[in-house]
Parts: structure tokens; C-alpha cells; sequence
């Protein structure tokens, strides 16, 4: 007498579906399969519903996440944060074991007293580091991509046009103080440069770590005042409609002295330029 | 010689055996990029399944971000690299709880997810096709939204793709437990999407 086959139960075809079921299980199920019609039916029902499941998480998040650039670049900076803070801290064999931190600290001090001792002697200490700090900021007087790559609100141009009442855009300590570290700047003088943002809140810049950079006020043509004036100019533009936002946006963040150039016709910041 | 790698928050004792600045350095590098690497193809699986557990996209992705600092530092400190997507999730299913928790203090009711009805729709379905699409998607959700919790873990962890002892070991719970949970789980969908 034959017996009809035994089904197999749903949670039998769904370690099946999934490819959990070990090696032997597996090839039983798949021979029950090839025979039973009926949880063959089953089956099909079931990986139906588990890809319109799969679809529809999948469509969850549609619209809402930006795309991976910016996070990973904030986490790349994080990282990079992270790794400095370690490093200081890691105890080294040079320094007989002190974190590198300690010993960077007493090495200070010892350059402190030396350089007291010269400012006595010569009484330019001031200046010198003045000048140290200035050629340091030259070098960004157009932002590092890797960490200023720029960050923009969602607004459209009649929104960066409204004449809305003047907006306070301080930057907060933290922020300052973690764009000055991105950027190896934790001791320089606040009055030698400006932190500005690459994409002017104007322009529909966002308050973001990744859109401020500290710009050199001077020591170089190309200074945070001449950047002003191209603010100041593509803002009129776009409002007056001879361009677009994104355009203005792209154009800023990309390379701003490019910018400068473009849209002022000349290789050389003009004295006093304004719109 | 080794020098001890591990972040001063760290609790654990294992270190990164490594002689040099140089060479400290270098390793360090190699694990930001390996972090990197993870972390573009995690992101989004990451920040779906925290904000299925009721967390906003916004505080999803800074939940993101600390998963995969966490992550770094795990690395730098040597610890075992087995099931580490298993290990991605735990962490961002802890944090997601715990950003939950304070939000439902803060605001003294319950977070809801920000689970959109809005998503890209094939532009070649016709009007009823895509009626029908829509109202099947409603209705698996509205099912999973009112699974047990845990049921809900699993099924999301599963649409993630983890495997069955991933899942187990991202919840912290059997592997007979996780089976269980995802046949019951599809037993519902599956009624709903035959009603």
C-alpha cells in the first residue's frame, strides 16, 4: 500500500526558500518539492510574498536619505579625529612611554622658555608666529575638497531672494574649533582669517561642518573679502535671473577663484569690487 | 613590542601589535579605509532598519555614523572579525533602541517611523497596476507594523539579507527562535496578501 508523501511544513520550505536547511534536508525537500504540487503552490506563494516584502523595504527609505558622499565625508573627518586623539594619546617608546600627547606638552614648555628667552634677546617672537600662522592659512585660501566639499538647505531661488530680515550665521565654538583641527589650525589667531562658509548661507549654504573652511583675510590676493564680492555678485544674479541657484552653488563650491574669474572677467581681484 | 591601540573609552585590554609611529599609522589608515569601505555598503541597510524601529532618518544617520566609529574602534583593537555585518547591526539596533527611548521621554509618547508611502513607481505600470501595487504594499506594511517587535527585527534583519544565525546573534536571541519568529511572521503577510 502506498502512503501519500508527508508535506512539508511551512517553516520546512521557508529554511528551504532561504537556503538554511543543511545539505541532506535540502536535497530531501527539493525531491518532495519536485513531486508535491501542492507545496510547490506553497512555495511560490510564499517567495512571492517575501519579494513583495523585500520590494517594499526596500522602497522605504525612497526620497528621504541623501546619497552616500556626504555622509562619507563626515565620517571619514570623524575618523580622521578619531585616529589623531589615539595617536596623541598612544604611549610611545621614544618618550619612554609617555603618550605622545604628555610628551608633545613638555616639549611646549621647553619651547616656550626657549622662545621667551629669544623673545628677550630679539623681542619679534610675536611676529614671527604671526607670519608662521599667515603662511599656514595661504594654503587655503581655497578650501581642502576632502573636508569642504560644501552642504546646501533645500531652498529654491526665491527663497535665497526674499528679503527676509538678516539671520544670525555665527558658527558655534564647537564647530569652529572642530573645522580649525580638520584643518591643523588649532593655534592660529582668529583675527588672520575668517571661517567662512564655501556656499554662503546667502546662496542657500547650509550650517554644516562640511561648508565652513577657514579663508585667510589677507597676505593674498585672494582673500575671504574678494570672496564678498563673488558672493555678493552671484546673489545678484540669481536674483535677477541671469542664473541659476544650483549653478551658483556648484560654481562656489567647485573652485571660487575660478568663479571670481569667471564672473568678473578678470585674472586679478579688482580693488573695491561690488555687484 | 605591541602598543595598546585601543581608544581610551575602550574597556578592553586586547592590543594592536604594532613597533612603530609609522607602522601605528599606517595600520590606522588601513582600517579607516576598511571602516569606509563598510560603511558605503551598509549605510542604507543600516539607516532602513533603525528607522523601521521608529528612529527619524535624521537620527538614523548620526546612528550610522556611530555604529561605524564603534566599528573602528573595534577594529583598532584587534577584536574578532567574525560576522562582523551580524556585529554592524547588533550595535545599530542598541543605539536605535536607546535613541527611541529618548525620544518617547523627551516627548512623552511614541516615536513613529518615518516610513514613507512616497516611492519611485516602475513608470511603465499603468494607473491600475499601480493601484494595486500600492494597496499590496499598504498592506504588507500595515501587517509587519503590527508584528511583535522582535518578529518585526527578524523580518527586517532577513530583508537585509542576514542569514539566520546572523540574525540570532544581531538580537541576541536562538537560532531556533529567529526561525520560529520568521515563519509566523510570513504566515501573516502571506494572509494579508491574499486577502
Amino acid at each position: 500500500m502506498k502512503h501519500e508523501p508527508l508535506h512539508l511544513s511551512d517553516e520546512d520550505l521557508l529554511l528551504e526558500a532561504y537556503g538554511e536547511l543543511s545539505r541532506r534536508r535540502s536535497g530531501q525537500a527539493r525531491a518532495h518539492l519536485a513531486e508535491c504540487w501542492s507545496c510547490r503552490a506553497r512555495m511560490a506563494e510564499l517567495e512571492s510574498t517575501i519579494a513583495h516584502f523585500v520590494r517594499a523595504h526596500e522602497a522605504s527609505l525612497d526620497g528621504q536619505a541623501p546619497p552616500d558622499d556626504g555622509p562619507r565625508a563626515m565620517l571619514a573627518a570623524r575618523l580622521r579625529e578619531a585616529r589623531e586623539s589615539d595617536y596623541a594619546t598612544t604611549p610611545h617608546p621614544l618618550f619612554g612611554g609617555m603618550s605622545v600627547q604628555f610628551a608633545f606638552g613638555c616639549l611646549a614648555i621647553v619651547f616656550l622658555l626657549a622662545g621667551v628667552g629669544i623673545w628677550k634677546i630679539h623681542g619679534s617672537v610675536a611676529a614671527r608666529q604671526d607670519e608662521a600662522t599667515i603662511a599656514a592659512i595661504n594654503w587655503n585660501a581655497v578650501p581642502d575638497r576632502n573636508l569642504t566639499p560644501g552642504a546646501t538647505r533645500r531652498l529654491a531661488a526665491s527663497d535665497v531672494c526674499a528679503s527676509a530680515p538678516p539671520q544670525d550665521w555665527t558658527v558655534p565654538a564647537t564647530v569652529r574649533k572642530r573645522v580649525l583641527q580638520e584643518y591643523g589650525m588649532a593655534g592660529a589667531q582668529a583675527r588672520s582669517y575668517e571661517l567662512d562658509y564655501l556656499i554662503t548661507p546667502e546662496l542657500g549654504g547650509a550650517n554644516d561642518v562640511r561648508n565652513l573652511w577657514p579663508e585667510p583675510y589677507s597676505a593674498t590676493p585672494w582673500n575671504a573679502h574678494v570672496k564678498d564680492a563673488l558672493e555678493d555678485r552671484l546673489h545678484a544674479m540669481v536674483c535677477a535671473g541671469q542664473m541659476d541657484l544650483p549653478s551658483a552653488q556648484r560654481d562656489i563650491a567647485t573652485n571660487w577663484i575660478a568663479a571670481y574669474k569667471k564672473y568678473f572677467h578678470t585674472d586679478k581681484p579688482i580693488a573695491g569690487a561690488s555687484t | 613590542m605591541e602598543i595598546n591601540a585601543c581608544p581610551r573609552d575602550s574597556t578592553t585590554a586586547l592590543s594592536f601589535p604594532v613597533a612603530t609611529m609609522p607602522r601605528l599609522q599606517g595600520a590606522y589608515t588601513e582600517l579607516e579605509q576598511e571602516t569606509l569601505e563598510f560603511f558605503v555598503q551598509f549605510r542604507r541597510p543600516v539607516l532602513r532598519y533603525v528607522c523601521g524601529l521608529g528612529v527619524t532618518v535624521h537620527d538614523g544617520e548620526e546612528i550610522a555614523q556611530e555604529v561605524f566609529l564603534a566599528l573602528f574602534r573595534h577594529l583598532c583593537c584587534g577584536q574578532s572579525r567574525r560576522n562582523l555585518r551580524a556585529w554592524v547591526f547588533r550595535v545599530a539596533h542598541n543605539l536605535a533602541l536607546k535613541q527611541r527611548y529618548a525620544d518617547q521621554k523627551a516627548r512623552g509618547r511614541t516615536a513613529g517611523g518615518e516610513f514613507s508611502m512616497e516611492t519611485r513607481i516602475d513608470p511603465e505600470m499603468d494607473p491600475e497596476e499601480r493601484m494595486v501595487y500600492l494597496q499590496r504594499r499598504f498592506r504588507l506594511l500595515a501587517v509587519v507594523s503590527a508584528l511583535p517587535e522582535k518578529d518585526q527585527c527578524c523580518l527586517r534583519l532577513r530583508a537585509e539579507g542576514l542569514r539566520y544565525r546572523e540574525i540570532a546573534r544581531a538580537l541576541n536571541i536562538s537560532l531556533g527562535a529567529v526561525s520560529i519568529s520568521l515563519t509566523r511572521s510570513l504566515a501573516r503577510l502571506q494572509s494579508a496578501d491574499r486577502a
